[in-house]
């Protein structure tokens, strides 16, 4: 990765702030960043990338759009020389407010039903400055001052429940340390007249931090839940300490540094839903969570993928009127998507429905091990005729000859296949995760009363998927009904230009100089 | 004296008033052997030779040669005893017990080279009406004192305490044979006598070391490297032994204090045996420190960055700090108790003492402040000790840095009072010391985990 390449400009009027994603990583939220830089050329668009270490980071993987004209890149993890030790007092009204920061974050979190952090983005917008150096709150403070070790003494002695107090000094400092990083990234970024952040966490620390700096709005669009992504990262990390003995050590309890890092991510995204002009979730579910998170209601809103409706449409054409009695997978094959249990339902239909095929339509290259046991357990159930492992395919090749997408997935978010299938008149099978459910069964009130564009069952249930399946390839009427549910589904609401238009609504107003408004404030689009 | 506490420890947990006493006599043996023995052999060199080498001035002569040659070799060495004492711990505790003794004899080089070169600079350059021998034998007693310091630190951080008290034992009966048996050649033979005695000292420790201590490599400088050495360090050896030697240089150079015996070596006869008597007082002091130091602190200590690095409670680290400062307390109480003890006995024996040496009562006053001043010497050396576990190095030097400024002036100072301010700048110069030691001492623990945490 050279610094030579990346593309500078003086001003820009959309600054996006991206975490681990577009144009360093591929995937859904990058193709994403991308298809919204694009559908916005009258825009100018700059970007932050925060990475954890240069080495995790190849070449960029998507070329730069034309109105992408700005682009810096740091990384959180990158060791940097400290400042040289120095044994000094501290600022007592800095490390006051600090404290109270802290004490008011706490509150918030510990509210009942969550709830919104009152006051912090006060203290916060005071704050920052101090964290320059020469400053109260400099890094150096923060690492050798009197006042900082005897705040970090006190919280462990007032909350730590780990015996280690090596291993809590040196998590306070691990995850503290991007905070000065942050600062001196917003204290130096090039004038925007809007901000996005597309995650929480530091990115969108750093687009509180932005706001409460230039005055300008941010814009908030999730499309995990980074705080709940963090949390299976860290769940999953065995380097963080756990010094419990064996009796004192209750197995259902997390350890508690493992805590302090899930608690120090929820509030960094309390931090930025607070300081968020709007707050965007792909679907109501994840718009719940963030209010459960402590994002103010009023400021969320749901604004889903859109899909390239005139091309799938059109795919229609090439199909007959009954549904060919082929199931189809699309998707990497991989533990996540459970492929086993689709081939275990296979076996199912195939029983009831004789000349039934099962298509696994994806590349088997990201966990090879996975694919291997996946074809010997086809083999098993004498599915080799049925089941067809077909790699990676192009969708506008495949969709018209197929009766059901299928989806097996144990975890999912707003997964475009399906509404692809939708548009491209293939109903479709899913399991109850992410936004799957919203998808088939649409939104209580009009969405709803569209009817269900196919069926949702359980995870990990083979003769559930099955059922399902073969109740739809069997009537040809239902199966006709949820094409049809589907597509205008699909068509009403899951358009890329209905994205577009709405994003196109909170961009101009984002654009617009709030004068001193408070986050959220003056909002003049809808809901 | 890093892990005598094993022996000590050891001898104490019998727990009977003899077990005690063997603790306390085993530590005043391997704090204070070396140097007692050192004091005691050019005393009883003095006696033997007074009546027998005529004139009686030949021994002052010789005396006084071998206490400038002792001072200019400790204040020389002091440059490298500390910085190669704490190369040889670094080593031991990276387990490369093999790269000490090449560095050792790369060391051995260095000031044989270096004390070589400034002896023959001096013999030829400020002694043009001594004899040959004589000159050769200073330069070669210079040189043969530089190396046996050197020796010692070495065998000390190798932690062979008793082997260095028995071969002291060994060199300075010698020393004492050999001078007895070559006297009737005057001066140059009581210091024939000497350089052989030191050579035989010196020979036995290398004898013991190259036995003990095998190398692949003779001779290595890896502890001068930039990396390894600590500037810090070798400034403290020089400025400590610089502090303890300056107000006898002071005494010596002021012509109504002093007289000039050979060459241009100069002699305070009022001041200095005083001072050298006092000194043996301060062996009880030594022992207590040691056995305080090394048991009960070092457990404290051990349990704090035990504590500190293996993931203890704050609560427990706290524990531990407090437990260094109470031992740090009691030890220090301890040694002022004993000390007194030591001070009210000389109060109450001194005059017979002196009279029993053939030493003028004029002395007396002087003697009693010395005593005094030995103590509190005792009391900074522990606090420098303590500084040192702490690896305060910086506090050290600006306490050794001020010893030498104090005692320098204050010694000036009680010359100009006259004779009853004698000895006073040194007692003086070391009070004022300790006090600030000990109010650093205090603030330094109550920071302790805060500069452990968050100044490294």
């Amino acid at each position: 990765m050279t610094a030579t390449a990346l593309p500078r400009a003086d001003s820009v009027d959309v600054m996006l702030l991206l975490e681990g994603t577009f144009p360093y990583v591929s995937g859904g939220v990058s193709s994403w960043v991308n298809q919204i830089v694009r559908g916005f050329p009258e825009y100018r668009f700059g970007a932050v990338f925060l990475g954890s270490r240069p080495e995790d980071y190849g070449d960029m993987r998507y070329a730069l759009p034309d109105n992408f004209v700005h682009l810096e890149v740091h990384h959180v993890q990158d060791v940097h020389e400290p400042p040289a030790a120095a044994s000094h007092r501290g600022d007592a009204k800095a490390f006051a407010l600090n404290a109270t920061l802290h004490e008011t974050l706490r509150a918030a979190r510990t509210a009942q039903g969550g709830g919104a952090p009152a006051g912090a983005g006060e203290l916060l917008r005071s704050m920052v400055p101090m964290l320059a150096d020469g400053e109260p709150l400099s890094e150096r403070a923060f690492l050798y001052s009197e006042r900082s070790w005897e705040f970090v003494t006190d919280q462990y002695r007032r909350f730590c429940t780990d015996p280690s107090f090596v291993d809590y000094f040196w998590t306070v400092r691990i995850m503290h340390a991007p905070i000065w990083m942050l600062a001196r990234i917003a204290r130096s970024l090039i004038p925007a007249k809007c901000y996005h952040s597309i995650s929480t966490g530091y990115a969108g620390l750093l687009g509180a931090m932005l706001r409460q700096r230039t005055g300008r709005r941010l814009l908030l669009s999730e499309h995990g839940i980074y705080t709940k992504e963090r949390k299976i990262d860290l769940f999953q990390s065995t380097w963080i300490a756990d010094n419990r003995g064996v009796f004192d050590k209750d197995p259902s309890q997390v350890a508690y540094f493992r805590d302090t890092w899930v608690r120090f991510f929820e509030t960094l995204g309390r931090m930025c839903y607070d300081a968020s002009d709007r707050i965007v979730a792909l679907y109501e579910t994840n718009r719940l969570r963030q209010i459960a998170d402590g994002a103010p209601p009023e400021r969320t809103t749901n604004v889903a993928n859109g899909i390239n409706l005139p091309r799938l449409a059109a795919l229609r054409e090439r199909r007959g009127d009954d549904p060919p009695p082929v199931l189809c997978l699309i998707g990497r094959v991989v533990p996540i998507k459970d492929v086993k249990t689709f081939i275990r339902a296979m076996r199912t239909v195939v029983d009831r429905l004789p000349g039934a095929e099962g298509w696994i339509a994806g590349p088997e290259d990201e966990d090879p091990a996975y694919a291997e046991e996946c074809r010997s357990i086809a083999a098993g159930l004498g599915l080799q005729d049925s089941v067809k492992f077909l790699g990676f395919q192009k969708i506008d090749d495949i969709l018209p000859k197929v009766g059901l997408v299928v989806l097996s997935s144990i975890s999912e978010a707003l997964p475009l296949v399906l509404l692809e299938g939708f548009a491209a008149g293939v109903p479709a099978v899913a399991t109850d995760v992410g936004s799957c459910r919203q998808l088939i069964h649409g939104l209580p009130g009009d969405d709803a009363a569209i009817g269900a564009a196919g069926d949702v069952v359980r995870i990990a249930d083979p003769e559930a998927l099955a059922g399902a399946a073969l109740r739809l390839l069997t009537d040809p009427d239902a199966w006709r009904a949820a094409q049809a549910a589907g597509i205008r589904r699909v068509e009403s609401l899951y358009t890329q230009d209905m994205m577009f238009g709405r994003y196109r609504e909170l961009y101009e107003w984002a654009l617009q100089d709030p004068k001193g408004a408070a986050p959220g404030e003056g909002w003049t689009g809808g809901a | 004296m890093a892990g005598i506490g094993f022996e000590l420890r050891r001898l104490l947990q019998r727990d009977s008033l003899l077990s005690l006493l063997r603790a306390y006599g085993f530590a005043g043996v391997i704090s204070s052997g070396p140097w007692v023995l050192s004091i005691i052999g050019m005393l009883a060199i003095g006696f033997m030779s007074v009546g027998v080498v005529v004139p009686d001035a030949l021994v002052t002569q010789f005396q006084v040669t071998v206490t400038y040659l002792i001072a200019a070799s400790l204040i020389l060495t002091g440059f490298f005893q500390l910085a190669f004492t704490r190369f040889v711990a670094d080593r031991l505790f990276e387990r490369r017990r093999d790269v000490i003794l090449s560095n050792y004899h790369g060391v051995l080089w260095v000031v044989a080279a270096l004390s070589g070169a400034l002896g023959a600079a001096a013999a030829a350059l400020l002694f043009p009406e001594q004899s040959i021998a004589y000159r050769m034998l200073g330069v070669a007693g210079f040189v043969l004192l530089s190396l046996i310091w050197i020796a010692t630190v070495f065998l000390s951080g190798m932690k062979q305490y008793m082997t260095i008290v028995w071969l002291y034992l060994l060199g300075y009966g010698a020393t004492v044979g050999f001078a007895v048996w070559l006297r009737p050649h005057g001066l140059e033979g009581l210091l024939a006598g000497f350089v052989a005695g030191q050579l035989l000292l010196f020979s036995g420790m290398q004898a013991m070391i190259v036995r003990d201590f095998p190398s692949p490599r003779f001779v290595s400088f890896e502890c001068f490297h930039e990396r390894l050495r600590y500037p810090t360090l070798a400034w403290i050896g020089l400025l400590f032994n610089l502090g303890v030697w300056i107000d006898k240089f002071v005494f010596w150079a002021w012509p109504p204090t002093s007289q000039a015996v050979i060459g241009p070596l100069r002699a305070s006869i009022i001041y200095d045996l005083p001072v050298f008597l006092a000194y043996l007082s301060i062996i009880p002091g030594m022992a207590v420190f040691l056995v305080r130091i090394e048991t009960d602190f070092v457990e404290h200590y051990d349990g704090f960055y035990g504590a500190v690095r293996g993931g203890g409670s704050l609560q427990l680290i706290e524990r531990h700090r407090n437990g260094m400062v109470a031992t740090v307390r009691t030890g220090l109480f301890e040694m002022i108790k004993i000390q007194s003890i030591a001070v009210l006995l000389l109060f109450v024996a001194g005059e017979r003492l002196l009279a029993w040496l053939g030493i003028s009562d004029l002395y007396l006053p002087l003697l009693y402040v010395q005593v005094i001043a030995a103590g509190l010497q005792v009391l900074f050396l522990s606090v420098l000790t303590v500084y040192f576990y702490l690896d305060k190095r910086r506090v050290v030097l600006g306490l050794c840095g001020l010893f030498v400024v104090a005692n320098a002036l204050l010694t000036g100072l009680s010359l100009q009072l006259g004779p009853q301010a004698f000895g006073y700048g040194f007692a003086l110069s070391l009070l004022l010391c300790v006090t600030v030691g000990f109010v650093a001492l205090a603030r330094s623990f109550s920071r302790l985990e805060y500069s452990t945490f968050m100044l490294q």
